[in-house]
């Protein structure tokens, strides 16, 4: 395409006006755009209105889409699952027996803490459900990790609520909307979720990484106290997150911490369960719980 | 014979433009930010901005369809349905139009490989804007975690670009 040999559109003073006035329109909306983006940065709140809205409209279409790609992935999963059902009922049973010692297992242990903690006249907070919704959509174009789920203020969700699922950690909301909520993911570099080791009881950080991992590093400086395989629990420290949800599992050792995979992976995962934030103060500052004590 | 040619439906002889030519690509950059709502639940983010992709494409094809001010009004329904932060895209994309029209200016001639260069350095530009931002907000990360999708992005504008030729063909009725 041959260029124009000047941006003069001709000798109609009209045609020279509306270009220059596109052309002052451009930067204007350039300046504004600058400015909203000054504005997100400075203060994120000021759009949490816009922000719920959006979702309130956006979320329904997603949910209505994943329905149809739950509905096609569930005919051949189901149908996978007939295929060498004899082997597999074989080794459920198997699995099945060896649960049931272990339940039992757990139930004397279950029993004797509990007598343990009436000794020591330990309280605890029974965690309760907020509310529960599907993982509808996830943002799949920006390095930044969050998902949106089906559940909304309409019923009692609020910013900075932790979510969970039965696997494990998931992460906490961000934005809120009528019937949909944006929760940043654990593995959102910006997530920062003080853990432990379940192994060892270790105190450790867990950050995401941006790429579905997370990094997990040891608070005290010294040996590296991973193994491959360990399982990171969350600590309860900083009264966001309830203690003993599992986040990750290690599956990479580095020089000092290790690269671990969220034992709940938003893309599997049936239900995703908000919960009350684990002490109400947690709520009532900005829900940073990087610090530890 | 002539006759029978004025008659047939979807002959050559009765297309026209569509009705709404003037908007439809702009509408095709809104419809295309929308397709971040497909229900897609990744682990990673590594697929591309497709409204900034297909923005692009429609300028570098026409430099008149799309008015540079426009960039602004769809951006910020970009960041609205995206979720990103808002006022991102608005600037990032005004400042693409602004800049592929300072180097309209600039550029002795173009071909193929001059446009997709450009949209690969606009591309890029984005995706810098975009990781600054995020450090910012926070998420502090290497460069290198956004070069995955910054190579799918380069990629997939020749994409984009053949999607832009084939919707201005259909809205002018050839």
């Amino acid at each position: 395409m041959a260029p124009p040999s000047s941006a003069r559109p001709g000798w109609s003073r009209r045609a020279q006006y509306s270009l220059f006035f596109s052309f002052l329109a451009a930067i204007a909306g350039l300046l504004v755009g600058l400015f909203l983006l000054a504005l997100s940065l400075v203060a994120p709140n000021s759009y949490a209105a816009v922000r719920g809205a959006a979702l309130d409209v956006t979320a329904p279409v997603t949910g209505a889409l994943r329905e149809g790609t739950t509905t096609i992935g569930g005919l051949f999963s189901g149908a996978g699952n007939y295929w060498d059902a004899a082997n597999q009922n074989a080794k459920l049973k198997a699995e099945r027996a060896a649960m049931q010692r272990q339940i039992l297992q757990a139930r004397a242990i279950l029993q004797e803490n509990r007598q343990l903690k009436a000794a020591l006249q330990l309280r605890e907070k029974a965690q309760q459900a907020v509310a529960s919704g599907r993982i509808v959509g996830s943002s799949f174009q920006s390095q930044r990790r969050f998902a949106v789920i089906s559940a909304g203020s309409g019923d009692g969700v609020g910013a900075g609520m932790p979510v969970r699922a039965a696997e494990g950690l998931i992460g906490r909301v961000i934005d809120v909307g009528a019937t949909a909520s944006r929760v940043l993911l654990i593995s959102d570099q910006a997530n920062i979720v003080p853990a432990r080791l379940l192994r060892t009881g270790v105190a450790v950080i867990s950050t995401g990484r941006g790429d579905g991992s997370i990094d997990v590093r040891p608070l005290e400086v010294g040996r590296n106290p991973f193994r491959r395989g360990d399982i990171i629990v969350t600590s309860g420290t900083g009264g966001l997150y309830p203690p003993h949800v599992p986040i990750a599992r290690v599956v990479r050792l580095d020089d000092d911490g290790a690269i671990a995979l969220p034992m709940a992976d938003p893309a599997d995962v049936s239900f995703a369960i908000v919960e009350q934030p684990y002490e109400e103060a947690a709520l009532a500052e900005p829900p940073e719980p990087t610090e530890t004590r | 014979m002539v006759r029978s040619a004025l008659g047939r439906p979807g002959s050559a002889l009765d297309r026209g433009p569509k009705r709404f030519a003037r908007f439809i690509p702009a509408w095709s950059v809104a419809v295309a930010s929308c397709l971040c709502l497909l229900p897609i639940v990744t682990q990673v983010g590594w697929f591309p901005d497709f409204g900034f992709l297909l923005l692009l494409a429609w300028r570098l094809l026409r430099g008149d369809v799309i008015p540079a001010w426009w960039a602004a009004p769809l951006g910020l329904f970009n960041d609205v349905v995206a979720g990103g932060p808002i006022g991102l895209s608005v600037a990032i994309w005004t400042g693409a139009m602004i800049l592929l029209d300072l180097l309209d200016r600039r550029t002795m001639w173009r071909d193929y490989w001059v446009e997709w260069g450009l949209a690969a350095v606009l591309i890029l530009l984005h995706d810098l804007a975009r990781w600054e931002i995020d450090g910012v907000m926070g998420a502090n990360s290497p460069f290198s975690t956004a070069v995955p999708p910054l190579v799918i992005a380069i990629l997939a504008f020749p994409l984009a670009a053949w999607a832009a030729s084939r919707i201005d063909r259909w809205r002018l009725g050839r």
